[in-house]
């Protein structure tokens, strides 16, 4: 059973046919990495197929949403596309129609009303920053910083984050 | 660097201190987390200056108490937990480079004066372009400010001292040091000293995060304004015996300091809904969740026990399981800090 967010992304990718990440998360929303976390594991699960930075619906994932009950897809929107692929195609070809890449190049965007996404801002502006500290005089550096130690416990920590951020890339 | 140290026989530090660091920038504390040998440590400064009278013998008596001060031209400054001792002494407030989580606009003093406790407890790299987190707040709900500004000099700052400086959200720091049995999903709220920082988190990705500007401040500044004291006094009260959990033989300070404690819990908590209501779906989280409550405004006693009382009353829309503090509340931003550096560098 797919979760909204997944469903919403499997309709929008369905939409728009091939498309990015940044794309998917203009029209569900979330935060840029939790929507690719959810792509990833949508293309492990076969739902999608990723291609040059793309995602498109693969044709087992056609095949398994089109089998499955599966409330929360759009399955007029999937019947279209069905469809729109079996009158280009022979009636041979239509038995098969679950197996094939269908193409989704003519159904138009779903554009949501009321939701306007903030613009991003994908320039940097880098520049140096002087240690303005340097005039400052003090005798902190002489006394020193309150110390304090704990037995480390971190290692377990630092493992599985490394572990879950590592699963992330390779998928 | 630290080719330095060993030819002064320091000892192979290569060996013990490990690389990566991590730091929390907070509006009330400035602290630096280090892995050595086996144990991580901790370099703390407070984040506060009280203004003295500059002369040779108020220097000398400073250098003699060991009380730490700076002195930018005709001024002299006291720093750190002694500025709030000064503060309370001339029933005066303390000022502070950091507002609300951020380099203070109004304080002229703010930036060299951060740089100066950021570089004493951060020191120099153990390597070249070693890897230092620093914490950020969220973007604020309540305020109309953000926060670039303040990374970009923090960070441009931390690379002038030779490191490879990356920001981390506070909330997401704390997921990341106490939420590893749960596979980093919960929610980490920071109860800091300008900013309540709050993040949700599904295995190590944050779905949500932002911070709210009431905060230990705000507490303190509305029962100063109740009760006709000064905010410093009420902040010293509320750090060194303030108890949540007593209900009787309050005196005035200890009620205010109970009443606004209230209205700051439900105000976290009430954003934490309107945040989920935004986020409108919500990923499939098949235990209930687990909360971690941080940071210094959450250090009296009973403050937990308050915060799941109004939870019960207000309820999330998702269910809540362990609602808990972290194991070292002034420690936990660092320490997540420090986890997301060691990973880093690990993988280097």
């Amino acid at each position: 059973m797919l979760s909204g967010t997944e469903a919403d992304i499997i309709n929008c990718v369905a939409r728009l046919k091939e498309t990015t990440k940044g794309q998917i998360r203009r029209q569900v929303g979330f935060s840029l990495d939790y929507i690719g976390f959810l792509c990833r594991y949508l293309v492990r699960k076969g739902y999608l197929r990723f291609v040059k930075g793309h995602y498109s619906l693969s044709k087992e994932g056609i095949k398994s949403l089109l089998s499955q009950e599966e409330p929360k897809i759009d399955r007029e929107l999937l019947k279209e596309i069905a469809g729109g692929v079996a009158k280009e195609i022979s009636d041979e070809l239509k038995k098969t129609v679950k197996s094939i890449k269908i193409p989704v190049k003519n159904i138009k965007e779903k554009k949501e009303i009321g939701r306007q996404e903030p613009v991003k801002i994908k320039t940097d502006f880098e520049f140096p920053v002087e240690d303005e500290s340097l005039i400052l005089e003090s005798n902190i550096n002489k006394i020193g910083t309150n110390l304090e130690k704990e037995k480390s416990n971190i290692e377990k920590s630092v493992k599985l984050f490394k572990k879950i951020q590592n699963g992330r890339k390779k998928k | 660097m630290i080719e330095k140290k060993e030819k002064k026989g320091v000892g192979n530090l290569r060996d013990e201190i490990q690389k990566g660091k991590g730091v929390d920038i907070g509006t009330m504390f400035v602290k630096c987390a280090q892995k050595e040998s086996e144990e991580i440590v901790f370099r703390t400064q407070r984040n506060a200056f009280f203004e003295v009278e500059h002369t040779d013998f108020t220097k000398k008596i400073l250098d003699n108490s060991k009380v730490k001060y700076i002195i930018k031209e005709d001024k002299l400054y006291v720093v750190g937990d002694e500025a709030l001792e000064f503060a309370n002494m001339f029933n005066k407030e303390t000022r502070r480079p950091l507002s609300r989580g951020v380099i203070s606009p109004i304080e002229k003093e703010a930036l060299p004066m951060v740089e100066l406790l950021i570089k004493s407890v951060v020191g120099e790299p153990t390597y070249n372009r070693e890897i230092v987190y620093f914490s950020v707040p969220g973007e604020p709900v309540d305020a109309d400010f953000n926060i670039v500004y303040h990374i970009k000099m923090i960070e441009g700052f931390l690379k002038t001292l030779g490191y490879t400086p990356k920001p981390i959200n506070e909330g997401h720091a704390i997921i990341l040091s106490e939420l590893a049995e749960e596979d980093f999903t919960g929610i980490g709220l920071s109860f800091g000293g300008g900013m309540v920082n709050v993040c949700l988190s599904f295995m190590s990705v944050p779905i949500f995060m932002f911070s709210v500007t009431k905060a230990g401040d705000w507490v303190d500044q509305q029962v100063a304004m109740a009760v006709d004291e000064t905010a410093s006094r009420v902040s010293a009260i509320k750090e060194s015996s303030f108890d949540l959990s007593k209900e009787k033989d309050l005196n005035k300070i200890e009620s205010a300091l109970s009443i606004y404690y209230n209205h700051l819990i439900e105000y976290v908590i009430e954003n934490i809904k309107q945040e989920f209501d935004k986020t409108r779906r919500m990923p499939r989280v098949v235990k209930p969740i687990t909360i971690v409550l941080s940071g210094g405004s959450s250090l009296p006693q009973g403050f937990s026990h308050r915060f799941k009382q109004i939870l019960n009353q207000l309820k999330l829309p998702v269910p809540v399981g362990e609602v808990r503090m972290a194991s070292q509340p002034l420690r936990s931003v660092a320490k997540g800090a420090l986890v997301a550096a060691s990973a880093d560098e690990s993988r280097k």
